[in-house]
């Protein structure tokens, strides 16, 4: 008997390097535990979608006014570490899934496994952001020192944004317009996109050492399904920042 | 416990392989020049990639209803603001040669109609 008198519900280990899981005291039963933590989840998913659709609603809309800003500053980008990066990411969703499985199967050593491919594919992919991240800085397209520094009433375009080779500028030389625009939602995307990937890795190691003590298997794995849900969804956006940024239609 | 979808690792894996491939189509539509239409495109092919990885990476397919109209429900109230940005955008006049002509936009408003160009 717990303190407020209900009979706590316990979900048994189904063998001995796995742990037993007791249900909450404010459930009734784990199927309504289960259910309620997926309804929260999807429902702070939800706000994720609205918090990045902001972010692509101001993309569209400065795509349909400087369609040539945006055209010329995809060039800028490379395509090829974009759609290596889409396939890392691809990939490392497919590991989360089957890890995700695993949990639900009770395959502990194959959870581990799964899940440390799926932190190591968010590590090749932060890498590979670095390295783009330093080539637009080296080229002037994103100064990163020099990110907080006012607008720069004399050129019309923000202080960071010093395009040294001349990239964004039209067959005359004349600088197109807004030329910083498409590199501060290139960089306000993939900036907040990244925080997400680091923020998920960190969420995966945290189910990793749950996994290592047998926390999860077959009757309870809530943790790993939420965790691998914000992943999916790190994959779900970046789905749609890669042809948008780096193939600009 | 009954209510819990195990998916086979072969439906999985299939998933991967259409996710790969459809990335590829990507890249290689957005080498054609089909006008306005490689948007229309681009967002087509990345629309069947994020429905694949809902319905089978996030189980949705076999998620509650409820789940299933928390999630959707989204992407309405994405809609909304899409239209509502763009229904503004279609009909003000913009200038977006400032840098060059460095002309002050009209005050007086005029009817879209009546625009020469945008």
């Amino acid at each position: 008997m717990s303190h407020d008198g209900h009979h706590s519900v316990v979900i048994p280990a189904p063998g001995p390097e796995f742990q037993a899981h007791t249900v909450a005291h404010h459930f009734d039963t784990p199927v309504q535990e289960f259910q309620s933590a997926k309804l929260g989840f999807w429902l702070f998913l939800a706000t994720e979608i609205l918090l990045f659709g902001g972010l692509f609603a101001a993309y569209f809309y400065f795509h349909e006014v400087y369609p040539e800003t945006f055209r010329l500053g995809g060039q800028q980008l490379s395509w090829k570490l974009g759609a290596l990066n889409t396939s890392v990411l691809l990939l490392s969703s497919w590991t989360m899934a089957m890890g995700v499985r695993c949990a639900q199967t009770s395959q502990k050593s194959k959870l581990l496994m799964y899940c440390g491919l799926t932190v190591l594919g968010a590590a090749i992919f932060m890498v590979i952001k670095f390295i783009e991240y330093k080539a637009k800085n080296d080229h002037g397209l994103v100064v990163f020192s020099e990110l907080f520094s006012p607008y720069n009433e004399a050129t019309g375009q923000l202080a960071w944004f010093k395009d040294y080779h001349n990239a964004m500028v039209d067959k005359a030389g004349v600088p197109l317009p807004h030329g910083h625009l498409f590199f501060a939602i290139y960089l306000t995307m993939t900036a907040i996109h990244g925080l997400h990937v680091v923020i998920g890795a960190g969420l995966i190691l945290w189910v990793m050492k749950g996994a290592a003590k047998g926390r999860f298997h077959a009757g309870y794995y809530l943790p790993v399904d939420l965790v691998g849900l914000y992943w999916h969804l790190v994959d779900l956006i970046w789905i749609f920042l890669f042809p948008l940024l780096y193939l600009v239609p | 416990m009954g209510h819990h979808h195990v998916s086979s690792s072969a439906m999985f894996f299939n998933v991967l392989v259409a996710l790969l491939i459809l990335t590829g189509i990507t890249v290689g539509t957005s080498r054609i020049d089909f006008g306005a239409a490689n948007m229309m495109i681009a967002m087509a092919i990345a629309s069947v990639k994020a429905s694949l990885v809902m319905a089978f990476f996030m189980h949705l397919k076999w998620d509650t209803a409820i789940n299933k109209i928390i999630f959707l429900s989204s992407f309405l109230f994405l809609s909304l603001l899409f239209i509502f940005t763009f229904a503004d955008h279609a009909t003000r006049r913009m200038d977006t040669q400032w840098h060059v002509t460095k002309a002050p936009v009209d005050k007086q408003w005029v009817h879209p109609s009546q625009l020469v160009g945008k």
